[in-house]
């Protein structure tokens, strides 16, 4: 049986917490900007390239979410056979996944909401799309906050380059 | 430090397992709360997603004013449907229904006919598909173009018009169509009255009947299925739940405060005294209530009407073209200014929910103000010598 130390499983946590509420975030985010984009689409077919690029606006969360889990699994010893960590870059770990995965989970949510409005923006009016990626891509600027915190995190917490 | 939390930990008689468990149930709670705090705003959007979309696009393909403009410019009625033609949602309609070679009078009344198939067919679609929580509403909704084939029917009879004629006029658009299809073999306004028993509008129209035969005159009928119209839409939308039925109530409300008002200044200026009047006034509304509906027909004249709406948002909109009225006698200016009011508000709806009923509601507005638009210039064209700026002025 494979033994895992209290701060590594504590990483393991943290991994969960990031990639699970980044992911959920993402996906709530990408489906409200679907449904939006699907009601375009059935109105007016040349909305399908427009509505995909909108509906992929909120991936990003995931995408976020998705790297820092790797980053954890790899430097708590789960993938790639290193050391195992304390508790305390354990609970650091927690932390790191906290902040990104919260932070993707509004941001996402918040994308989704702003790409299934401009969507109907820009089915009323072509000229709309422009504005309408600007006004989607600012919910983005909280999950790179948390992911930037999670980075951070990691590096002053001892995790990455510990 | 790590020890020492270890330390801790240990001290407190727990063990790595139940920690780690604590850990796991602790975020899971947190977890929860967090979901359950913010699917609630996404579960009120989510429904409004696809059909806010889909009206978003046809709000997209209503006429702007510089097509306004060509119809305005148009020379003919069969200009009006050529350029008609060239629009999609317009195109298969004027196809369908549309007779070559009409002279020019029954080019005018055809084309008012593809409009109302248009209209109709934009309730329809509306109705099917909005949310559940305001589908009754939108159904209600749906129905004036059975109400508008009662009236044609109750009038082509009263007109002893053919039933040729008569065909040629329903709007092959609702529900009881087909109903209405086998009343044009009908011989008098109460054989019609008869052919409905067992619809929703038999009983509204029995209960006028008697108004009729004392009158002779189908207004009292018309104004009978306005009221039941108006009635069935207020009370299909007088269940405000939540921000989306109370919005949508607040504009049904608006619709009928704007019909008894018009009821109210149009009769005060005829002279009629309250008995006359009381029969078709819809007894409730958004801003204006009962008790006082009752003050505003027993008001002295149009100027006391108005002075009784202070404190309601229609003050401002008729003190403000007291003037013009006064200048001009006519009533329709207020008409006109309770109009642009509605419109206006429907679209201050749109601008303020545009996750919600709002763009549903924006769209139902600017839609039946484009049909009414195009029927004043289809009207018009009828009309040798009416300028483009006398036009433009006519228009909502």
């Amino acid at each position: 049986m494979v033994v895992i130390e209290l701060g590594t499983a504590l990483a393991a946590i943290g991994a969960g917490v990031a990639i699970g509420f980044a992911g959920l975030g993402s996906g709530l985010g990408q489906g409200i900007a679907a449904a939006g984009s699907v009601g375009a689409v059935a109105e007016d077919n040349d909305m399908f390239a427009r509505g995909i690029i909108f509906t992929a606006l909120p991936e990003t969360q995931a995408i976020y979410g998705f790297l820092i889990a790797i980053l954890l699994l790899v430097f708590s010893g789960l993938l790639g056979g290193g050391k195992g960590l304390d508790v305390s870059s354990g609970l650091v770990a927690i932390g790191v996944g906290a902040s990104i995965g919260f932070a993707g989970l509004g941001s996402g949510m918040g994308q989704g909401i702003a790409a299934a409005s401009s969507v109907g923006a820009v089915v009323e009016d072509n000229d709309m799309f422009a504005r309408g990626i600007i006004f989607t891509a600012l919910p983005e600027t909280q999950a790179i906050y948390g992911f930037l915190i999670a980075i951070l995190l990691m590096v002053f917490g001892g995790i990455l380059g510990g | 430090m790590a020890e020492d939390l270890t330390t801790i930990i240990t001290s407190l008689g727990i063990t790595n397992e139940s920690f780690l468990a604590i850990v796991v149930i602790v975020l899971l709670v947190i977890g929860a709360v967090v979901v359950v705090i913010v699917s609630r705003p996404v579960l009120d959007i989510y429904p409004y997603l696809l059909p806010n979309a889909k009206i978003r696009a046809r709000k997209g393909r209503l006429f702007d004013e510089k097509q306004f403009a060509d119809f305005i410019e148009a020379d003919s009625g069969k200009e009006i449907i050529h350029y008609l033609r060239g629009f999609p949602d317009y195109s298969f309609h004027v196809d369908t229904h549309f007779e070559k070679d009409l002279i020019a009078t029954a080019v005018n009344h055809q084309i008012e006919k593809v409009l109302d198939i248009q209209l109709g067919e934009t309730y329809n679609l509306i109705s099917r598909i909005v949310p559940d929580n305001i589908k009754k509403v939108f159904k209600v909704l749906a129905k004036k173009s059975d109400i508008e084939n009662i009236k044609t029917l109750l009038v082509s009879k009263e007109a002893n018009l053919t039933n040729e004629k008569t065909e040629e006029l329903l709007i092959p658009v609702g529900s009881l169509y087909h109903t209405f299809e086998q009343l044009i073999d009908s011989r008098t306004v109460e054989d019609v009255v008869a052919g409905l028993d067992g619809t929703e509008y038999g009983s509204v129209l029995e209960n006028a009947l008697n108004n009729y035969k004392e009158t002779k005159t189908v207004l009292h009928l018309e104004s009978a299925l306005d009221k039941y119209y108006l009635e069935s839409l207020l009370s299909a939308a007088n269940v405000p739940a939540e921000d989306n039925t109370r919005i949508l109530y607040s504009y049904i409300g608006s619709q009928v405060d704007i019909a008894n008002l018009k009821i109210i200044l149009r009769s005060k200026v005829d002279g009629l005294n309250y008995e006359t009047i009381a029969p078709h006034i819809i007894e409730d509304g958004y801003q204006i209530k009962e008790w006082k509906l009752k003050d505003l027909i027993e008001s002295e004249n149009v100027t006391g009407i108005i002075n009784g709406l202070e404190n309601t948002d229609y003050f401002p909109v008729l003190n403000e073209t007291v003037d013009i009225y006064n200048e001009s006698g006519s009533v329709s200016i207020f008409e006109k200014a309770l109009d642009s009011y509605l419109s206006n508000y429907a679209n201050s709806l749109a601008l303020k929910n545009p996750l919600g009923v709002g763009p549903i509601i924006g769209y139902t507005n600017k839609k039946e103000k484009e049909i009414k638009n195009l029927k004043i210039i289809v009207r018009a064209k009828r009309e040798a010598g009416l300028s483009q700026s006398a036009l433009e002025e006519m228009l909502l």
